[in-house]
């Protein structure tokens, strides 16, 4: 027992090999889940929490989901647009080197333009610094996928970084990164701790919540820390981009290389001419087509004249499976920076070869004394060859007069031994699908005949416009690429033309493509680099007439060239859709080449191969569409002529003028000229399969699929009985016709046939299965976002098609189906640009190509929801000239606010709201829907405080707008009846009037009424009538709504085009203050509008009249007293007394007064005694009335004792 | 501005490609020389009539016309839509105004309600039947639904005096879908319209009977409804006709129609049982050329396709029609697409089925078109 008690427990192994062992072997198997194990654990409790809790992990479900759309990113997507922003001296270069040298090991000293570095094995980077311009600003937000804000942390946010941030956010957010520099400048740590908190903060408000601030602490030589920078590109390197909407619809190009290719000879006649350029850079947001509507901001709406893909400067690096890069691999490009070495153009390809040797070029270039022999002759401005040319010279009378041009085409050899001597470099053509497609349009471009030669000498112009590249000849860069096995032929380009059809004859294969000029002569062969890889895989024809027919099958793509033989037509285009054979085609066309001798030798052989060819084979629907138009090249020689004055038109023979069809009717039903012969057999046979009683495909054939079904499942053994079944198409037919829902009833017995072996209970449980996973397909698996996971999933579907559709197609075909796809370098020519913008041009300033839609070209009133900046200090005025960004563009407009009643009416606002949304209209470009707008007053940064004044979204597009202003008419009425009343002023005219018949009216008051009748007298009253009487006084007046017109104003700003000084002040327009401003007028005062001292008049009191009658019955007292009037005093005549009745009458006067005197000194003394009398008697009242007092006590006093006694005697 | 937009054509055929390309293209559009050679120079009245139409459903254009009518420029304006009326001229029928606006109907500022009158029904353009019966499901595909879209016949009038009525509904969309229909299927069912006005009512009877003699060998599901107008309803002159439609199982439309010679034409009378047997046979030509679309609806199906987003967009048809040819003609004139037609490849297993004449795919991708008209809130 003790040893028990002392013995141990058995512990278990917890680690080690025996626990593994263990464990391994009892290994817990839990087959249900908490929920199932413990149902009513997880049942819910309370329904109103659960209810808010689903509905609660809903919301935050949906708000996740975005509206899926196509994913249309390019396979090989174009470099990454990543713009350097920031106020100036922030650091911005200096971060820009430093990027570029973690990316590359090189140093750039003078940074220009866009630079193009490979950054990855998956991507590139196109470094942007914006300088400190809001034109810049607004075109680069546009264009940029990220930007590198840059903040000096020692001072703060400046304003151009809120602006900035304020023009991302209208032009749809591109991603943002906060760089903070200068941060060495605090000496303090806490103080830096706190500096950056409060930095970050502000910026996540700006941004969102958690967006990435960088912090660049301290420089090193001039730079950066190193590891601070490599941070900062890992991040750009790995980071990811939303898809931006006006990106997704437009394609545009940031140049990073532009020529100017205009012809020297005519920039030297007329320094200001039209130019023409050409510019370089990726296509990005989507396919960019040929010849589309472009407009270059801050310059002007202009159209692609032509476009080519180039070899990408800066590719990719090879997919190969390496951590890093490999130093070849990591290439730089910035052609405006003069890096890059090579330059690639469409024919011919540059090589920089310093600037130290090229200046020294143009200085001598410069220095060298002017003969003033040379210079005179340099200053002709009509050149010889071209006077030349254009002279005339009449052989005959009647006869159209020879040109030059006549001349050349007879004798060509002279031609070309002038461009021998002429010593210039051959262009090599460049074929892609465009011009192929575009034959009929520009001939020239194909026809190599040297007329057309002598037009577009661009390699030579390059060559002479920019002294520093030197121009390696189209021949080298052949030799060079190594395709071109017979370089002696070819490099020697001066060769005639006959010794060259013979080599081209030879040297077939390597010829991208034919092109048949009309004349016979076909002297130049060109390859572009992109089509040699192709190009080699044509078939090469023994010699002789291929036969065509044969080699249909084998090689659908590559064509081969029948007119070898001829050895006229020098090559085949490879570029011919996949079953495209169109030998027919290219022999009509041969029909009709005049010029051809050696063509008639076996013109019968031909023609009846070419018809045998028309029967069999098929047609190419792209040669047959987009082909050549047959030219219309008979003249009108026919003419007949009445009497020499008059022509008489004739209408052509229909068949063989192809023109005459360009009167036809119009209609697009096709009525067949002849039917088949529907009544026979076989006809009716030939469409039998097109119903569904016809036979099916076999992977749609019912039966054919049964069989197949029961060849893979058909055969079971029955476990129990042993026996073996083989399906049999027969049997098993009715099973699997998956009717099963259809007839319930039949089946089983059905079924007993051939499953005879299954009790009824099996098989009554397999259709319940069935049943239940059908349901189940149908409600449950489905999830609640069914709706939206199908959305995806077609959109998935479309992408992948939109990817598949073209993949496989060379490049200069695919160009042609949906435009330059994003990633490719392309080269752009426009024609007719001013030369404002290559003299004025500054790398600093982003050129910009914007791709749109030809109705985006278009101007119109454009609608648009818009609302004051809350930072802006002024309100905007209706009718201030307005410069808006939009799309694109920027533009200076005049803008009128408005606001929607609520019955739709677009109430004009003389200013816009403060803290509101309004309507702004204004004449501008047609643009989308929903597109975000920037509105500018002034561009020039000289004020202080924030320039953005309102931004806004695109609500609609018209040509026309209505927008009303309140009107109230007003009048008085001047004759009242009951509720009646005759008012005038209001209008003019009885027409008026009847115009507004019925028409609600009101008074001051607040009386309601109506316009009845125009009267006739006075001009313009009329009778109306109201819900009372109104008062003469009232003032009626009518609301009226007065249409007001938008202003069609529209101005490009045209930054780029402006010296390089003034390019960050383009003014337009100005307001009407601003010229006030400027001219010092004030506004024109009303003398109305003038305060003027108040003068307040007398009150005048009327006169109380009372009428006779009245005043007859009045009491005399109440009656007015009219005195008599008083005769003037001064009216009596004059009397002058005699002495002695002036005497007398003294006498009299002094008697009177004496009289006077006396009277008044009686009454005086009467008053005095009436007084002392008056007093006396008082006197005696008061004694007697005392004494009566005295007596009326006694009285009293004796009737009470009285009283007394009598009441004393009454009780006893 | 509008100097780099100009298009300049010659002739006047193909005269509703170009004015609608350009109405939806904002393209201006300058034809000359329109039956400048012609003892009748200048513009037909029912050209006129269409101008006025297309100046109805637009606003802010712009239409010049020289003294003789052999010149027109044309700088289209906004599509507005909404209520429409419009007396077509009776030179040709309501199809020839009708195809036209339900190009443009998709993309106007509000859905159109259009009334048209005229003539519903001759030899020259697709009838209102036809297009109510194959150009509706075509349209249908691109909008989405077809809640909206309407065809009313009122009054039906046959050529050359017409009196025939039609309302024609169609919504708005501010983007059109992208169209993969490569597969028609097989037919169903045959379905058609036998109408005849101001004729004796047994007429539409025999063309009944004569057009199922010839089809009932390919199908047995085929339903001709007959349609008798009588006194208001009945147009002017008196004609008679039929239309039929091949539906397939993917819902792909083929259509045929022959409608009788007008009153007064110098061919004479036409006999029921011809049109019904020609119609018949039409069809059958139809369904042999096959395609999802018919051949009447090519051109608009290749319109819809490049005015869809940045999506590529297959559909299959017969051949190509010589108006479908010139249209994507203008097509690339006007928006620099390319249709990429290749014959479809059968594959090996189905060769040897009797499906009738080639296949052809046209496939292209949109040009990002939206309905830059149609307002938003």
């Amino acid at each position: 027992m003790e040893e028990d008690g002392n013995q141990k427990k058995h512990r278990k192994r917890q680690a080690g090999p025996k626990a593994e062992k263990k464990k391994a072997k009892s290994k817990h198997q839990q087959e249900l889940t908490p929920q199932q194990r413990n149902p009513k654990a997880f049942a819910i409790q309370h329904a109103q929490k659960t209810a808010k809790l689903i509905r609660r992990t809903q919301d935050i479900k949906t708000k996740k989901q975005h509206i899926p759309i196509v994913d249309r990113t390019p396979l090989e997507p174009p470099p990454i647009v990543v713009a350097i922003v920031g106020p100036p001296k922030v650091g911005k270069s200096t971060l820009l080197q430093c990027i570029v040298k973690n990316f590359t090991k090189q140093r750039l000293a003078n940074v220009q333009g866009p630079v193009t570095v490979v950054s990855g094995k998956t991507r590139r980077l196109t470094l942007v610094e914006c300088n400190n311009d809001i034109n810049s600003m607004i075109d680069l937000a546009k264009v940029a996928d990220l930007v590198l804000l840059l903040v000096d942390a020692s001072f703060g946010f400046e304003m151009e970084t809120f602006e900035f941030l304020n023009i991302c956010q209208v032009h749809g957010f591109p991603k943002i990164m906060g760089v903070l520099t200068h941060l060495d400048a605090f000496k303090d740590n806490k103080q830096m701790r706190k500096t950056k908190k409060r930095l970050k903060h502000r910026f996540w408000t700006e941004v969102y919540q958690g967006a990435k601030l960088f912090y660049l602490s301290g420089m090193v030589n001039e730079e950066y820390q190193k590891t601070e920078v490599h941070n900062l590109c890992r991040f750009i390197s790995v980071m990811k981009f939303r898809p931006l909407q006006w990106r997704l619809t437009h394609p545009y190009i940031v140049v990073d290389r532009i020529e100017d290719i205009t012809d020297p000879e005519t920039i030297r006649q007329k320094p200001k001419c039209d130019r023409k350029m050409s510019m370089y850079g990726y296509v990005r947001g989507t396919h960019l087509k040929n010849h589309s509507m472009i407009h270059l901001p801050g310059c002007g709406d202009y159209t692609i004249s032509d476009m080519q893909s180039l070899p990408d400067p800066c590719p990719m690096p090879d997919k190969e499976k390496k951590k890093t890069l490999h130093v070849k691999e990591r290439l730089i490009y910035a052609p405006m920076s003069g890096v890059g070495g090579v330059i690639y153009d469409k024919d011919a390809v540059y090589i920089d070869l310093g600037g130290s040797h090229s200046l020294k070029q143009n200085e001598e270039e410069n220095e060298a004394p002017m003969n003033e022999l040379v210079a005179s002759l340099m200053n002709v401005n009509n050149p010889l060859d071209q006077k030349m040319t254009t002279s005339q010279m009449t052989l005959f009378s009647n006869t159209a007069p020879i040109t030059e041009a006549d001349v050349q085409e007879d004798d060509k050899d002279d031609d070309e031994d002038e461009d021998e001597e002429s010593a210039r470099v051959r262009r090599s053509a460049e074929f892609n699908a465009t011009t192929n497609e575009k034959q009929g349009k520009q001939t020239e471009d194909l026809v190599f005949d040297d007329s057309d030669d002598e037009d577009d000498d661009e390699p030579f112009n390059l060559f002479s416009n920019s002294m520093k590249k030197q121009t390696v000849s189209n021949s080298d860069r052949k030799k060079k690429t190594g395709e071109n096995k017979d370089t002696e032929s070819n490099s020697d380009s001066n060769s005639d033309s006959d010794s060259e059809e013979d080599e081209l004859a030879s040297k077939k294969p390597k010829l991208s493509r034919t092109s048949k000029s009309s004349d016979s002569s076909v002297t130049g062969a060109k390859v572009t680099p992109s089509q040699k890889g192709k190009s080699v895989n044509t078939n090469i024809s023994p010699d002789g007439i291929s036969d065509n027919s044969d080699s249909e099958m084998e090689d659908s793509g590559m064509e081969e060239d029948d007119d070898e033989l001829e050895g006229e037509e020098s090559g085949e285009e490879e570029e011919e859709d996949d079953s495209g054979e169109d030998d027919s085609e290219e022999e009509r066309e041969e029909d009709e080449d005049e010029g051809n001798l050696k063509w008639k030798t076996n013109i019968a052989a031909a023609a009846a191969e070419s018809f045998k060819r028309r029967q069999t084979e098929r047609i190419n629907y792209r040669k047959l569409i987009y082909g050549t138009a047959e030219v219309e090249d008979k003249e009108e020689d026919e003419e007949d002529e009445l009497g020499g004055l008059f022509k008489v038109l004739k209408k052509k023979d229909e068949k063989n003028n192809p023109q005459s069809s360009a009167n036809l009717t119009d209609s697009s039903k096709c009525v067949p000229d002849k039917l088949q012969n529907w009544e026979l057999e076989e006809i009716q046979d030939l469409i039998r399969d097109c119903f569904v009683t016809g036979e099916w495909d076999k992977s749609e054939d019912a039966k054919a699929r049964l069989e197949q079904d029961d060849e893979l499942f058909g055969d079971f053994e029955d476990l129990e009985t042993g026996e073996v079944h083989h399906g049999e198409g027969e049997d098993d037919d009715e099973d699997d016709n998956n009717n099963e829902e259809e007839d319930d009833g039949d089946e089983p017995t059905e079924r007993k046939k051939t499953k005879a072996e299954k009790t009824a209970t099996e098989r009554r449980m397999e259709k319940k299965k069935k049943l239940k996973e059908l349901f189940d397909n149908e409600y449950d698996m489905k999830g609640d976002n069914e709706f939206y996971d199908s959305w995806k999933q077609a959109n998935e579907e479309q992408a992948k098609l939109n990817r598949a559709e073209f993949e496989n197609m060379e490049d200069s075909l695919r160009v042609g189906y949906e435009g330059f796809r994003p990633g490719m370098y392309v080269r752009v020519e426009m024609d007719r640009l001013p030369c404002e913008l290559i003299n004025n041009f500054d790398p600093s300033y982003p050129l910009l190509l914007g791709g749109q839609q030809s109705v985006e070209g278009n101007i119109g009133y454009v609608q648009t929801r818009i609302k004051k900046h809350r930072w802006y200090k002024k309100i905007l005025k209706s009718r201030n000239p307005l410069i808006i960004s939009l799309g694109w563009r920027r533009f200076q407009s005049i803008p009128l606010y408005s606001i929607q009643d609520h019955n739709m009416r677009n109430r004009l606002l003389k200013y816009t709201p403060q803290h509101l949304h309004c309507h702004a209209s204004f004449w501008g470009p047609i643009t989308p829907q929903g597109t975000g707008l920037l509105a500018v007053e002034s561009l020039t940064g000289n004020e202080p405080g924030f320039r953005i004044a309102a931004t806004g979204v695109v609500l609609e597009l018209d040509k026309s707008m209505q927008i009303v202003k309140k009107l109230k008419l007003t009048g008085t009425p001047y004759k009242i009846f009951k509720k009646t009343a005759f008012i005038q002023g209001m209008f003019n005219s009885i027409l008026e009037v009847t115009k507004f018949e019925g028409a609600k009216i009101r008074t001051v008051s607040g009386l309601r009424g109506q316009v009845k009748k125009a009267l006739r007298n006075p001009e313009g009253a009329f009778r109306a009538t109201f819900e009372d009487k109104i008062l003469l006084s009232d003032i009626v007046f009518m609301r009226t709504w007065y249409p007001v017109e938008v202003p069609q104003f529209y101005a490009t700003v045209t930054s780029l085009l402006l010296p390089p000084a003034e390019k960050a002040a383009w003014t337009g327009m100005k307001t009407l203050g601003q010229l006030k401003r400027e001219r010092g007028i004030t506004a024109p005062m009303k003398e109305d509008s003038q305060y003027k001292p108040v003068e307040r008049k007398k009150r005048y009191e009327p006169t109380l009249k009372i009428p006779k009658d009245l005043q007859k019955m009045l009491p005399f007292k109440d009656t007015p007293k009219v005195l008599k009037e008083k005769g003037d005093p001064y009216k009596r005549v004059a009397v002058i007394l005699e002495p002695h009745e002036a005497k007398v009458n003294k006498m009299m006067k002094m008697v009177k007064n004496l009289y006077h005197h006396k009277l008044k000194s009686d009454k005086m003394r009467m008053r005095e005694r009436v007084s002392k009398h008056q007093k006396e008697m008082d006197r005696i009242g008061v004694l007697k009335s005392r004494k009566q007092k005295q007596v009326k006590k006694d009285i009293y006093r004796a009737l009470g004792k009285l009283q007394k006694k009598n009441e004393k005697y009454k009780k006893d | 501005m509008s100097g780099a937009n100009l298009i300049t054509f010659e002739g006047c055929n193909y005269f509703r490609q170009r004015l609608i390309l350009a109405t939806l293209s904002g393209k201006t559009v300058r034809i000359k020389k329109i039956r400048s050679k012609e003892d009748d120079p200048g513009l037909k009245d029912f050209e006129a009539s269409f101008i006025r139409l297309l100046d109805k459903l637009t606003n802010g254009s712009n239409i010049i016309v020289n003294e003789t009518g052999t010149s027109i420029m044309y700088q289209p304006g906004l599509l507005i839509g909404g209520k429409i009326e419009h007396e077509c001229n009776t030179q040709r029928s309501i199809g020839y105004y009708l195809e036209g606006l339900t190009c443009l109907a998709p993309f106007t500022k509000k859905p159109i309600h259009a009334v048209l009158q005229g003539v519903t029904n001759d030899q020259i353009d697709p009838s209102v039947d036809m297009i109510k019966l194959s150009s509706f499901p075509v349209l249908k595909r691109f909008l989405g639904t077809d809640e909206g879209l309407e065809l009313k016949i009122i009054r039906r009038g046959a050529a050359p005096d017409g009196g025939g009525e039609v309302t024609f509904s169609c919504p708005c969309r501010q983007k059109l879908r992208p169209l993969q229909f490569t597969d028609p299927g097989k037919i169903k069912r045959i379905r058609g319209v036998a109408w005849a006005v101001r004729v004796a009512p047994v007429v539409t009877n025999r063309i009944v009977d004569s057009a199922r003699s010839i089809l009932n060998k390919f199908i047995p599901d085929i339903y001709i409804y007959t349609d008798h107008y009588k006194g208001s309803q009945s147009g002017k002159s008196p004609g008679f006709g039929l239309t039929l439609v091949a539906e397939t199982m993917n819902g792909a439309f083929l259509c045929a129609e022959l409608s009788s010679n007008p009153k007064g034409s110098d061919k004479g009378p036409s006999v029921p049982e011809d049109i019904g047997k020609d119609t018949a046979k039409l069809l059958l030509e139809e369904i042999y050329k096959g395609g999802c679309v018919d051949s009447t609806n090519q051109s608009m199906t290749a319109l819809f396709m490049i005015l869809g987003q940045q999506d590529v967009s297959k559909v299959q048809t017969g051949p190509l029609t010589p108006y479908t040819i010139q249209f994507l003609r203008h097509i690339y004139d006007f928006f620099d697409v390319m249709f990429k037609v290749e014959p479809q490849q059968v594959s090996e297993e189905n060769e040897d089925l009797r499906t009738g004449g080639e296949k052809l795919i046209l496939t292209c991708v949109g040009v990002g078109y939206s309905n830059i008209s149609k307002a938003v809130s």
